[in-house]
């Protein structure tokens, strides 16, 4: 009787085993079709909570959908149009002024160069301007193969919208069909992970759009140039934990050499750069992180490290929050085998020695 | 005419036939109306077939359900007779598993469907999360699961 019983306990595990494996061999061999699928799911699900924002107030979830892409798509339009505005001025200003900053810019190395050989002459057999002219014959290269990303501008928010109409019947569906007896724990976990996993996404995307206001602004009014591109690049590389102050110091610095030839300015860049880094750290994160997981900067380097290892650019991006996921599993499974599996003794329950009156 | 027919066909009725229901619950009895959609917003729907069980006595707690529709079956083991006994049947608008939200202690009790059930259930990380960002909803829940501990202890007590 009781072999019986194993033996249907371990059937009932072969059709989704099954299917599991037949997912992921599929995954494997299809690896480049399936990643826009999954920067869709990953948009599907930072812009879910706005679908269900509408939904709850009783409008159908088609109708949010369409609704949220008009606006998007507006919103975009606008947005495009007066950055085109702006940078329009400052690219046609970037393509007068660009042979004169690349001499200069040329001028400076080479004249570092002849210094620090002069100085240090091993550094001769490091043979530097060949490298750095290595380096500039391949930046089209670098530029050309970005290219194929731009297809994905297209293509996600396609995808993305489809899942968004149709994936809650799908998540439903397979919410239906969860072992009846394991759902309740099964979502546990899930909200668990959904709570820290959307509050870290939804959080460092405010970040970032604050932290682009905020560098766009000041850039302005410190006079400096391409201010519009430099706040750009600010705001998506602080997507990336401390990326955004770094690359706006770096950036910003280099713009404010060739523009001014002072160093004085450059001193209010990093300056102000220090300020964003703190004011970021010591108010933006606390606010909008505070309920997202928490995670030491160790901990994130070594994320950011093995993503570039494991998936380069994109690696990068979604190392963090596959951090996440992999703190809340792992906290999750140390619970689970303290109270289900009996490893700390069972919590005695509260106990009040006076009757009840 | 023509705007109210779009307007219908832009309206989900059943968000609205939830709201009502919510409204009708014990636990969120002082909530106002919109304020039951942030409520709505962090219940989990789940559909389960006749006979199948919910939780097992033993198992540990980590939510409230609410009987949207269908009938769910409590039931105990009789530590004398080693047989399971049914100590109350839930109906909808009725709701079970409330101490899941207090402290994650084993259940006392088994949940089955005597036939197919919606419920909605209120997880002990969603109810702390409306605690901390909506206050005013999380206050009148707490209070009203406090109402409904010492309701349930006076009529233990109370019994014969």
């Amino acid at each position: 009787m009781s072999n019986g019983n194993t033996q249907k306990n371990y059937t009932q595990f072969l059709l989704p085993a099954f299917i599991g494996l037949a997912l992921v061999y599929f995954a494997a061999l299809a690896k480049g079709a399936i990643f826009p699928f999954i920067l869709s799911a990953a948009l599907a699900y930072i812009l879910s909570p706005i679908i269900k924002y509408f939904e709850v107030r009783g409008i159908k979830r088609s109708y949010a959908v369409a609704g949220l892409y008009l606006g998007a798509g507006a919103l975009v339009f606008t947005v495009v149009y007066l950055l085109l505005h702006f940078l329009s001025f400052e690219l046609e200003s970037l393509q007068q002024s660009w042979p004169a900053y690349a001499e200069r810019m040329q001028q400076f190395v080479t004249n570092l160069n002849a210094r620090l050989v002069k100085n240090y002459p091993f550094l001769v057999s490091l043979r530097m301007e060949q490298k750095l002219d290595h380096l500039l014959g391949l930046a089209p290269q670098f530029i050309l193969s970005l290219l194929p990303m731009l297809t994905l501008l297209f293509i996600v928010p396609f995808i993305t919208f489809f899942m968004l109409v149709g994936g809650s019947g799908i998540i439903d569906y397979l919410l239906d069909h969860l072992p009846a007896r394991h759902a309740e724990i099964i979502l546990h976990i899930a909200s668990r992970i959904d709570g820290s996993l959307g509050n870290y996404l939804r959080g460092i995307l405010t970040e970032a759009f604050v932290i682009f206001l905020i560098a766009f602004g000041c850039l302005l009014l410190l006079n400096l140039n391409y201010a519009a591109v430099i706040a750009i690049l600010i705001g998506i590389s602080s997507l990336v934990p401390y990326l955004g102050a770094i690359v706006g110091a770096v950036l910003s610095s280099i713009v404010s050499y060739l523009q001014f030839g002072a160093i004085m300015p450059i001193i209010k860049l990093l300056a102000f750069f220090t300020g964003i880094r703190f004011f970021d750290d010591w108010f933006l994160q606390p606010y909008i992180m505070k309920k997202a997981v928490d995670l030491n900067p160790a901990v994130i380097l070594l994320a950011l490290m093995a993503g570039a290892e494991i998936g380069g650019i994109w690696g990068v991006i979604f190392s963090i929050p596959v951090t996440c996921i992999i703190k809340e599993i792992t906290q999750i499974a140390v619970e689970l085998q303290e109270t289900e599996f009996r490893w700390k003794p069972k919590p005695e329950p509260t106990r009040i020695s006076i009757p009840y009156t | 005419m023509k705007l109210l027919n779009i307007i219908g066909r832009i309206y989900d009725e059943e968000i609205l036939s939830r709201l009502s229901f919510l409204k009708g619950i014990k636990l969120f009895e002082g909530i106002k109306k919109r304020q039951l959609i942030h409520v709505l917003e962090n219940l989990q729907e789940r559909t389960y077939l006749k006979g199948e069980t919910l939780f097992a006595q033993g198992d540990i707690g980590r939510a409230l359900f609410i009987v949207f529709s269908g009938r769910i079956a409590l039931s105990r083991l009789d530590p004398a007779t080693q047989k399971s006994v049914v100590i109350a049947e839930v109906h909808p608008g009725e709701f079970f598993g409330e101490m899941a939200l207090l402290e994650e202690m084993p259940r006392t009790a088994t949940a089955y469907a005597t036939e197919e059930a919606r419920v909605f259930m209120l997880f002990k990380i969603k109810l702390e999360s409306l605690l901390f960002a909506r206050p005013n909803i999380g206050v009148v829940i707490a209070a009203q699961l406090a109402k409904i501990l010492s309701a349930r202890l006076r009529a233990i007590i109370e019994k014969p």
